[in-house]
């Protein structure tokens, strides 16, 4: 502890001076310092060194943190995140929805009660690069070193890939006009301004194609904007554009999306976006249509791709997905799909590539559901194999032998007044190649409907629960 | 009898040299093994009757606060014997024994209803946390006949202490020490196991306002006697999974 502490204060103090000089250089030569002169200079200095060092202080993160500390206090443990104070990703459709008592304080933490609680130290900054032959971090404000480097990075846009012909200025122009709101933050406010502001008309979601964060995000997400809409009178549709037929909790949503709002909310399944003009407010799409019965002399079902056209009011384009560049800085072994997932070691949350780094959260290359409960369970199981390694100790997680029940829990709301809910159970176990989730979406009793208001409130609960183990 | 086993818990410690009865009201007496005594006091009924330990049902959840006023614990009558000796874990590595159930056939038990993983609990207006009867089905556990937390799907074994048996709960629930007087009546005297109060009053302070007349009175110790009535009279709706 006392160790700890004295690491801290001095990372703290050298922190301090780096950022200093770059505020010098930057009042010299005004704001035209190229930043990759700024990140060389800040970059050189060795600004601490840790046992542990974490990069990202989300669900995954935070946990991987608080257990070590739990595990043994004397574990030197350092969590790099660039942001000051934490929004969270799950509920956050509750926000938007402008759901009782969900304001924005119910979402935003800062780090300074945990960090208190738990004794580790907190650098925030962002990540440059990393240098695994010398187990150093290279960040905006200097190089931490490490001897266990654990990364919870989260997601990134692939706009790039998604949207090939559109160039940088046009990616940041469509950020900006139709937010994603998959990472929290400002485009959680800014897609909250854009609703708020908005005239009768359509939402249009688009569903990003491939794996991407929180699966049930943007069909909860279309009940949140639908009763906002309709407690507000604006008259108009909500439009999920989904380039698949893959609904996550697919019959408990069509189920309330019917029963709660009737043809509200349309589900366009095989509709690709291609385009968007913020002009004309339209959005351009394909759209594999089943051919007609009678143009059928095959076996198989025959679709044809036509390009369409909806206009909107308000766009929620969220992006493909793709695992934060420090993954790619890191140089680690990754799944070849789009979202180039971490190739993890086994059973386990080490990395096959490097047995000194681990990863969670959304970037594990296990075949668990990238949620932010998921994320906890994952890094407690991390913590207890990182802790072991540190005491030259073997450690096999308990999931090898035992399935796990009820490694996730997630919940997502579907109406207002009253508040209804609906939520998959995931069990976890081991497949012989990696941990596998097996969800079930259960129905009540009583009603018969999937979705329930004892959901509702056990969704409230599960939020109060989950961020007070992170936050308090 | 029952009085017996739960010295034995506590060791040769504070308990055995002095008697609830020539301190007063309070007690406070801690072994280094988990135990806390709390004031004794006598579960009775809605209209103030002594509840009954050979009339309590079945498989039933009862709720009454304890050891404050805020802090609600379960009571059942299980519908067999518990075991015996069970030693205990909590989630940073101390070691309890937990003697086994009260009553003539050893089957009632008590535990604090406030989740040890993330602090869901019975309120007024509703409840995550309860006895899941044999008959009915649960989706935190195998089978029923167990204690969920229907909040993250933590499931407790209400036969041996409220160890954990899935979810992701690290630790038991802590256990409501009772005692069975001669005259059928019941007893609460202290709490086994790791508590979670401390975290319990820190996180609910808009509930306590609401139900409790703020956290001050929220925090009071019960004294004398604790209202026990079943879940259903508790809390206006039960939330089970």
């Amino acid at each position: 502890m006392n160790m700890n502490r004295r690491d801290a204060i001095k990372l703290g103090a050298t922190s301090v001076i780096a950022a200093a000089a770059i505020g010098v250089t930057g009042c010299q030569k005004n704001t035209e310092v190229p930043s990759k002169q700024v990140a060389t200079m800040a970059n050189g200095n060795v600004i601490g060194k840790h046992q542990v060092v974490v990069i990202g202080g989300g669900y995954g993160g935070l946990t991987v943190a608080s257990e070590l500390k739990k595990e043994n206090k004397d574990i030197d443990v350092l969590v790099i995140e660039k942001n000051e104070t934490f929004m969270s990703c799950p509920g956050s459709n509750t926000y938007l929805g402008k759901l009782n008592g969900m304001t924005l304080d119910k979402f935003m933490f800062d780090y300074a009660q945990p960090v208190e609680k738990y004794g580790y130290s907190m650098l925030h900054a962002e990540v440059t690069n990393i240098d695994r032959s010398k187990k150093q971090v290279h960040t905006a404000k200097g190089v931490v070193e490490y001897d266990i480097l654990v990364l919870s990075p989260g997601i990134a846009y692939d706009y790039e890939n998604q949207f090939p012909k559109w160039s940088k200025n046009k990616v940041e122009h469509i950020r900006r006009s139709a937010p994603g709101a998959l990472i929290p933050g400002g485009e959680h406010l800014a897609l909250d301004r854009l609703l708020a502001n908005m005239d009768d008309g359509n939402v249009i979601i688009t569903v990003p194609a491939g794996k991407y964060r929180c699966p049930p995000a943007p069909f909860e997400r279309a009940c949140m904007i639908a009763t906002f809409m309709k407690k507000e009178d604006i008259r108009g549709k909500v439009i999920l554009l989904n380039p698949s037929d893959k609904i996550s909790k697919g019959a408990a949503f069509k189920e309330s999306w019917k029963e709660l709002y009737g043809d509200m909310i349309e589900h366009v399944d095989f509709a690709t976006i291609t385009d968007v003009d913020t002009d004309t407010k339209t959005v351009t799409f394909t759209h594999k249509e089943a051919l007609p019965i009678e143009d059928k002399d095959f076996d198989e079902p025959q679709f044809k791709t036509v390009e369409k056209r909806v206009s909107y009011s308000v766009l929620n384009l969220i992006p493909n997905n793709k695992a934060n560049p420090v993954i790619t800085m890191a140089g680690l072994e990754v799944t070849d799909d789009a979202f180039h997932k971490v190739v993890m070691n086994g059973c386990s949350f080490q990395t096959k590539t490097d047995a000194n780094v681990y990863a969670v959260g959304d970037v594990v290359g296990h075949a668990i559901p990238p949620s932010g409960q998921t994320a906890n369970w994952a890094g407690k199981q991390c913590a207890k194999e990182v802790a072991a390694q540190l005491a030259g100790k073997k450690y096999a997680l308990p999931v090898a032998k035992t399935p796990v029940s009820a490694g996730n829990v997630c919940y997502s709301m579907v109406g207002d007044n009253p508040e209804e809910g609906i939520l998959v159970k995931h069990d976890f176990s081991w497949n012989g190649t990696v941990i596998a989730g097996k969800g079930y979406v259960p129905k009540d009793e009583a009603s018969g409907k999937y979705r329930s208001r004892g959901t509702a409130k056990a969704l409230r609960d599960w939020y109060r629960g989950i961020t007070n183990d992170l936050f308090s | 009898m029952d009085r017996r086993n739960f010295l034995k818990v506590t060791g040769a410690g504070v308990l055995m040299a002095v008697a609830p009865s020539t301190v007063g009201t309070k007690l406070y007496a801690n072994d280094g093994r988990l135990f806390t005594a709390y004031e004794r006091v006598q579960l009775l009924d809605a209209s103030g009757a002594p509840i009954k330990a050979s009339q309590l049902k079945k498989e039933t959840n009862y709720v009454f606060n304890y050891p404050y006023k805020s802090t609600p614990a379960l009571l059942l009558n299980l519908d067999e014997a518990t075991g015996e000796n069970i030693t205990l874990t909590s989630e940073d590595g101390q070691e309890y024994l937990w003697k086994s159930g009260v009553g003539k056939e050893k089957t009632i038990v008590s535990y604090s209803a406030i989740c040890s993983h993330q602090l869901a609990h019975p309120t007024p207006n509703d409840s995550f946390l309860q006895y899941v009867q044999k008959d009915k089905k649960t989706m935190a556990y195998e089978r029923s006949g167990v204690i969920v937390c229907s909040s993250h799907l933590s499931a407790f074994d209400a036969k041996r202490g409220a160890q954990r048996l899935s979810g992701p709960a690290a630790q038991p629930l802590a256990s409501i020490v009772i005692e069975v007087a001669e005259d059928d009546s019941i007893w609460a005297v202290g709490v086994l196991g790791p508590d979670k109060f401390h975290e319990y009053f820190k996180s609910f302070k808009p509930e306590f306002k609401m139900f409790y007349d703020g956290k001050r009175e929220a925090k009071k110790l019960v004294s004398i006697s604790a209202p026990t009535v079943t879940l259903n009279e508790y809390s206006k709706e039960i939330i089970q999974y």
